[in-house]
């Protein structure tokens, strides 16, 4: 690999010249239809690689995915990739991955890293692994700068205590939950047993912590009255349980991690219906 | 899901609930021809595939041939592995196979008809699709009056029944008519779904979007701004051993009734106040209406004789099997059209298609006028060319926008150049084949994309006074080699007006 570019100025040309096709002047053609940013702190680097593989190919953007070294020397280290990919008609489209590590106190202001490299006019979206450090002004800088927050609930820990800190911005920013998305098979289905489902005390949810507390959260917030929760730690959402009795299956496969991620990127209004089971996770 | 139940049901608030359609029947007539293995039952399994079908679904194929209910699901599942674009999956299959059943009718035949129904009310009960019916008439034109006539015999007073007529609508507005009269007897026109597929594709529904969702087009999208319209259906292929379809409808009837009409229907509409389908429709016909008569000099027809095709010779059309020697068809029709309405007075809409041309091409170019006065003009004056807005129906569905810039240098050359807008570099989702949405649609009986008799009427007639032109007078057939953009006098109609065809 060439040396790392070092100011935002050279990942710019870099950029640039990167998007001619060799040995020829012609650019590659360029139908971008958003930013999408993500941050990775050391231990995410590895699923972070994997998810992204996937996503360029489906949603055209400029990425610029963020590695925050706060222990090291102070500076900025990036690396440009362009990918190709054959669209038919022997024409091809790119997408550009910037990877950047932000090292030293350049990772408590990412914000000044990313806005000069977003594409104008087209959203961006920030993908947040890990919990997010509510208040601290890395991450409160970066989400004043994105029109969407995506974040996996499921990486977090002590569920669901943080959950305190999401319903704190949704005023600031649209935020999606790929936690949420992994329950999108069962919802509808749960809705269907209205009306036995109506007055429904207690469930019992084989699943991760996220996917138990949003359901449950979702329910109380929904019916408007308590419902407790029973947790069976599970990797997949493999049960629900309704004062007792197993709900059945939804039909379908469950959806797998970059659909989810790539569905999300396709929407732009608030779902307050995620919100209002936020709050409800901590009622 | 109506607004009660959600009232009543609150989980299922926000839910992005897509709508599928009620348990029903599909039937296909004419289930041993091209169209149910090339494009039904591929979109048939897509749709399975997404789960977009009713949980309760059968489809019952029907046609002259005899086969078994096994043959015809062996024939179908090679169609789907063949033509699909879904990997495929023996579940997804299986599932949809399983409520497969063929019944060998002849449409003359009384006794076939009975057996057919008796398929129907078995399915009913074992697969419990209420006597809820779509039958798609993918029948040749001629027996399509007979079969319209067993069903509405045999209506069932339970469920809904809906009625997808492939095209030709009949083959003049008085037989178009009669077909009519004889499907109004049985059913509402609310129950009938013509089909005309370039409807279903994206790029004609994503024009709407286009033209409506977006604030700096329709301002301009009218006579003051804009110089001429070209809407091109290009076809490489020849008649494909259709002869006998052929003969009888020709260039006119196959394409420009419909697909063409359409087109410019949707290209040049009035935004309709919502996306209804009577909405929608009315609009559509109201620019069919002002759509002028063109006079026998601004219409031209052409014949492909031999020539070359992906540099392999091909014969001419008088020599394609069953085509009589002297054969007066016309393989290639363009024409001189005006909407004639405060919109488009005195803007010229050039249209063609053709068989035989270089490539599949469809495509409709919005030409605007040129700068009033571009200061660059004795510097660059061969560089200056019009904006155009290029919307690319297929091959590779797409928009662009040619622009005119500035050649990087000292000097002043100016190029044009291309913002592209390509599906397929947007967004990597596949897109759906016409079919899918089509037959989709139908089950949820959303009408939006089907042609409505009105507009069928006005297709016709101005069809029929081309067609009654061309009788006076005896072609020079073949006029185009194959694989040429058609006859010279093609070319002369834009040349008499100043302009000529995009270049390719």
């Amino acid at each position: 690999m060439a040396a790392a570019l070092t100011s935002i100025r050279e990942i710019e040309r870099e950029v640039s010249a990167r998007r001619t096709v060799p040995g020829s002047e012609a650019p590659y053609q360029r139908t971008s239809v958003m930013t999408h940013t993500a941050w990775v702190p050391p231990e995410w680097v590895e699923a972070a690689e994997d998810a992204l593989a996937g996503l360029a190919e489906r949603h055209p953007s400029r990425t610029i995915v963020l590695f925050p070294q706060p222990d090291e020397e102070d500076g900025l280290e990036g690396d440009v990739d362009i990918d190709v990919y054959p669209v038919g008609g022997g024409r091809q489209v790119c997408t550009e991955t910037i990877r950047i590590r932000l090292n030293g106190p350049r990772a408590a202001a990412p914000a000044s890293v990313v806005q000069p490299l977003l594409l104008p006019d087209l959203p961006v979206f920030l993908r947040w692994r890990g919990a997010p450090p509510f208040g601290e002004p890395a991450f409160e800088g970066l989400i004043d700068v994105v029109d969407r927050l995506i974040v996996d609930s499921t990486e977090w820990a002590d569920l669901p205590a943080p959950y305190a800190g999401l319903t704190g911005i949704f005023d600031r920013v649209v935020v999606s939950d790929i936690a949420w998305a992994r329950t999108s098979r069962w919802r509808p289905h749960l809705a269907s047993l209205w009306p036995d489902i109506a007055n429904v005390k207690k469930i019992r949810v084989t699943g991760t912590a996220a996917q138990a507390q949003l359901l449950a959260g979702w329910l109380r917030t929904r019916l408007k009255h308590p419902v407790e929760l029973e947790h069976e730690p599970s990797d997949h959402l493999d049960g629900v349980e309704i004062d007792g009795e197993a709900a059945p299956f939804p039909p379908g496969d469950p959806p797998d991690p970059s659909d989810l991620l790539s569905e999300e990127l396709d929407r732009f209004d608030r779902d307050r219906i995620y919100e209002d089971a936020v709050r409800g996770t901590l009622e | 899901m109506t607004e009660a139940t959600l009232q009543e049901n609150p989980l299922l608030e926000g839910l992005q609930l897509r709508r599928t359609p009620d348990p029903c029947i599909l039937v296909i007539f004419g289930a041993s021809g091209d169209l149910t293995k090339r494009k039904l039952f591929p979109a048939l399994y897509a749709l399975a595939f997404r789960r977009l079908l009713p949980a309760n679904f059968a489809v019952v194929g029907t046609a002259r041939s005899e086969e078994t209910d096994y043959e015809f699901k062996a024939r179908m599942k090679e169609a789907v592995q063949e033509y699909g674009r879904d990997e495929f999956r023996d579940d997804v299959w299986e599932a949809l196979a399983d409520g497969m059943r063929y019944v060998a009718t002849d449409f003359s035949n009384k006794e076939g008809e009975d057996r057919l129904a008796e398929t129907l009310t078995e399915l009913d009960e074992e697969r419990g699709t209420r006597g809820n019916r779509v039958f798609y008439l993918a029948t040749p034109p001629a027996v399509v009056p007979r079969v319209v006539q067993e069903l509405g015999k045999r209506r069932k007073t339970q469920g809904w029944t809906r009625l997808i007529v492939e095209k030709p609508f009949g083959r003049d507005l008085e037989s178009a008519r009669e077909l009519q009269s004889v499907i109004t007897r049985y059913f509402d026109e609310t129950e009938v779904f013509r089909i005309d597929h370039y409807l279903g594709k994206e790029t004609v529904q994503n024009m709407l979007v286009l033209r409506f969702a977006n604030g700096i087009f329709e301002p301009i999208w009218n006579r003051q701004f804009v110089d001429h319209v070209q809407v091109t259906v290009a076809e490489s292929i020849g008649i494909e051993n259709r002869a006998a379809y052929y003969e009888q409808a020709g260039a006119v009837r196959d394409i420009f009734q419909n697909h063409m009409l359409q087109l410019i229907a949707i290209a040049a509409m009035e935004p309709p106040i919502d996306f209804t389908a009577d909405s929608v429709r009315n609009e559509k016909v109201k620019v069919l209406r002002a759509i002028h008569t063109p006079g026998p000099k601004s219409v031209v027809r052409g014949q492909y004789g031999r020539g070359f095709i992906e540099g392999k010779e091909v014969p001419g059309y008088r020599e394609e099997p069953d085509v009589p020697p002297q054969s007066k068809t016309e393989t290639y029709v363009a024409a001189k059209l005006y909407v004639d309405n405060w919109r488009w007075a005195d803007t010229p809409w050039y249209v063609r298609t053709g068989k035989r041309l270089p490539r599949r091409e469809t495509t409709i170019a919005i030409a605007f006028k040129k700068a009033p006065h571009p200061p660059f003009e004795e510097l660059a004056a061969e560089g200056l060319r019009p904006n155009a807005l290029i919307i690319q129906v297929q091959p590779d569905e797409g928009i662009s926008l040619a622009i005119s810039v500035k050649v990087p240098g000292h000097g002043l050359t100016i190029r044009t150049a291309h913002m592209d807008f390509l599906y397929g570099g947007a967004f990597r989702t596949g897109l759906p084949e016409a079919y899918e949405r089509l037959i989709l649609d139908a089950m949820l009986g959303d009408q939006t994309l089907f042609t409505r008799i009105d507009e069928v009427e006005e297709q016709w007639s101005l069809v029929d006074a081309i067609i009654a032109a061309w009788a006076r007078d005896r072609p020079a057939f073949p006029n185009y080699p194959a694989g040429t953009w058609g006859p010279p006098s093609a070319d002369e109609l834009l040349a008499r007006d100043g302009r000529s065809w995009r270049q390719h």
